[in-house]
């Protein structure tokens, strides 16, 4: 197990240096310069050199790129262009908010997703499943934005109901009040993330179950005697939820990087936003700092994952 | 009164477009409280459809098309799900022919005998169930069997998930145990080690319908056989009956292709061709395509069961005399 682990620790960091060397060439290589969003009209060269050397800037690509690895293993991201602050402080300021909304969006799926699932499988072939399956169909189908719009159009601006982004009215409430407000703004941004990740569980959850309930054990268990909600319950949903596990798993990993459009339509302060705002501001220390995050939140999620499936399944050793 | 008796059951499959075939068709047989009976053919003759029809567990597509399935007195076929569910795994339970996948892999493997005692006792404690379970293991040759509850399925080898569908299946003494081919999945040792159990399992009284096309397991173990061939019984009797006379071509066809010690032939007798689909049925006799002694007859009518004998029934017309049964 121990082994397991190390070779798995290996293996992330690994992935995870890759994914930040890929990163950091590839934000350069976008067609424009920071430098020349950062500096004013006002700016002698002086001032303006003094900023280049701030940032390192002046140096030649390798080196800058010897350098961000050299502070990145001491933990240090370097400073926002933006913002001038550190790239760190930055991101843990936007982080709780993407997570907030990730919770959001895994409870509706968890929630609705695998009972609606697990209900059209037991209905296989009947209208209700048709139904499920033409739904489940047109919610991997739609593009979020245009639903997110429509969403913003439906409950915002026709029904008054719900507000239309930020995460609170400003000047920020206190307490309750705060609460009660973040509540408010985060249905819409949930509701528009959840309909893929929704239908994506719906379907995995059936296809597996119907799957399941064709096996074997499955006759053995009515053999024994089991009525049907037993053999559902106990024989056949563990087995069922294997790859659906796996799927939510990697849905987790990914969205933690932060849904961008979703994100930039609502207003979200979370990392997606971030990565948004960023590449407008060409701020690269700090896009490279999200997409840092999401290279480590990914790795840890398939970690989890892994360690979760092999727990409900016990043919599977880690060890080996 | 018998324990379980077939009526003219016939039953079939429905395609997609709702088009039944027939694939059973007036099937009669009885087993007597505590006998073994041996259902014999070749795959696709129907004997696991026979078998999973009395445990009513059939599958989706099969459609019950007439006659009756009683047991202890009672139509199976007419049973709620309520009443079926008290009796599979209690007094009427079943050993599959796939052991290496009808055991549940989640599940240990003392959990899934256990199931079978707290379904039917609910009122049974923890720590009988563990010892009945630990017994039951024991019982069907596992060493260890203490140890071994906590194990899943993937920890044990064919022949001794077999041996634990077996343990699962007697543990509550049915009045009638069906084996649908026990040992076709196993090597031809471990086959010998599970129809030694299996003959173990006559002393405790209760009744075994045993769904084989292996003739020397019906030898060793049975009383009663039953051959089917495309879903009738061609043929029907006492052991010695079969054994000694056999009358329809088809019992007489697998019967010499059994390998003997004596036999100096190089090469053993096969019945050439294979059991139709149950779309190529004709309309007369359905062996009649691969009988060597077909006639013209056969082609057009439907043999009868007659009695021809001593407890031997047989559907050839080329026994036409005998009792209608």
């Amino acid at each position: 197990m121990s082994r397991y682990i190390l070779r798995r620790l290996g293996r992330g960091v690994l992935t995870i240096f890759v994914s930040v060397t890929l990163v950091f060439f590839i934000v350069r290589a976008m067609p424009s310069d920071p430098v020349a969003l950062m500096i004013s009209p006002q700016m002698s060269q002086e001032q303006i050199d003094t900023l280049m050397h701030t940032y390192g800037l002046d140096q030649p690509l390798m080196t800058q790129y010897f350098l961000y690895m050299k502070e990145l293993l001491m933990g240090n991201m370097g400073m926002s262009f933006a913002k001038r602050i550190p790239v760190g402080e930055y991101i843990m300021s936007r982080l709780p908010w993407t997570l907030m909304l990730l919770a959001a969006v895994m409870l509706i799926v968890c929630i609705i997703g695998i009972p609606i699932g697990l209900y059209a499988a037991s209905r296989k072939g009947k209208l209700s499943d048709r139904i499920i399956s033409i739904i489940v169909t047109m919610g991997i189908s739609i593009f979020i934005p245009f639903m997110a719009f429509l969403l913003l159009y439906i409950f915002s601006f026709r029904l008054k109901i719900l507000p239309t982004g930020g995460a609170y009215t400003p000047p920020t409430p206190e307490g309750f009040e705060l609460v009660k407000q973040v509540a408010c703004h985060i249905i819409l941004p949930a509701i528009a993330l959840s309909i893929t990740n929704l239908a994506n569980a719906v379907l995995y959850t059936r296809n597996s179950m119907i799957d399941v309930l064709h096996e074997d054990y499955i006759r053995t268990a009515y053999a024994k005697g089991n009525d049907r909600k037993r053999v559902i319950r106990r024989h056949a949903m563990k087995n069922a939820l294997i790859p659906t596990v796996t799927v939510i798993g990697m849905q987790i990993g990914i969205m933690v990087g932060g849904a961008t459009i979703t994100e930039t339509v609502f207003s979200w302060p979370g990392i997606g936003r971030l990565v948004y705002d960023s590449v407008n501001a060409l701020d690269y220390p700090t896009l490279q700092g999200a997409f840092l995050i999401m290279a480590v939140a990914v790795v840890i999620m398939s970690f989890i994952t892994d360690l979760v499936v092999a727990w409900l399944d016990p043919r599977i050793k880690l060890g080996d | 009164m018998p324990l379980v008796e077939f009526h003219n059951y016939s039953m079939g499959f429905k395609d997609d477009d709702g088009n039944v075939s027939n694939l059973i068709d007036n099937l009669s047989f009885s087993i007597d409280e505590g006998k073994a009976l041996g259902v014999v053919g070749e795959s696709g003759c129907g004997k696991s459809m026979t078998s999973l029809s009395l445990m009513r567990l059939l599958p989706d597509a099969a459609v019950v098309q007439s006659g009756k399935i009683l047991f202890d007195g009672k139509n199976v076929l007419e049973m709620s799900e309520k009443e079926m569910e008290v009796i599979r795994g209690n007094r009427l339970s079943m050993i599959f022919q796939e052991p290496m996948t009808s055991l549940n892999p989640v599940l240990t493997i003392g959990n899934q005998i256990g199931e079978c005692l707290l379904l039917h006792h609910p009122d049974l404690a923890p720590d009988e169930i563990r010892a009945r379970t630990i017994r039951s293991l024991e019982s069907v040759g596992i060493n260890n069997a203490e140890a071994r509850l906590s194990q899943y399925p993937h920890e044990f080898s064919g022949g001794m998930r077999q041996r634990v569908m077996i343990a699962m299946a007697i543990i509550n003494h049915p009045a009638l145990l069906i084996a649908d081919e026990p040992t076709t999945a196993l090597d031809v040792t471990i086959q010998a080690q599970i129809l030694d159990i299996m003959k173990g399992l006559k002393g405790d009284s209760g009744g075994l319908m045993m769904v084989t096309h292996n003739l020397g397991v019906v030898a060793e173990i049975c009383e009663e056989v039953v051959v089917m061939y495309a879903g009738r019984a061609v043929e029907r009797g006492t052991l010695k009956a079969i054994f000694d006379e056999p009358l329809h071509p088809y019992t007489i066809g697998l019967m010499s292709s059994i390998p003997t010690m004596t036999s100096d032939k190089s090469e053993l007798p096969a019945i050439p061709g294979s059991v139709p689909t149950i779309y190529d049925f004709g309309k007369g006799c359905r062996f009649a395509d691969r009988c060597s002694k077909c006639m013209e007859r056969c082609m057009r009518e439907v043999p009868k069961s007659l009695l021809v004998g001593k407890d031997h029934i047989v559907a050839c017309w080329l026994y036409p005399e005998g009792e209608v049964v």
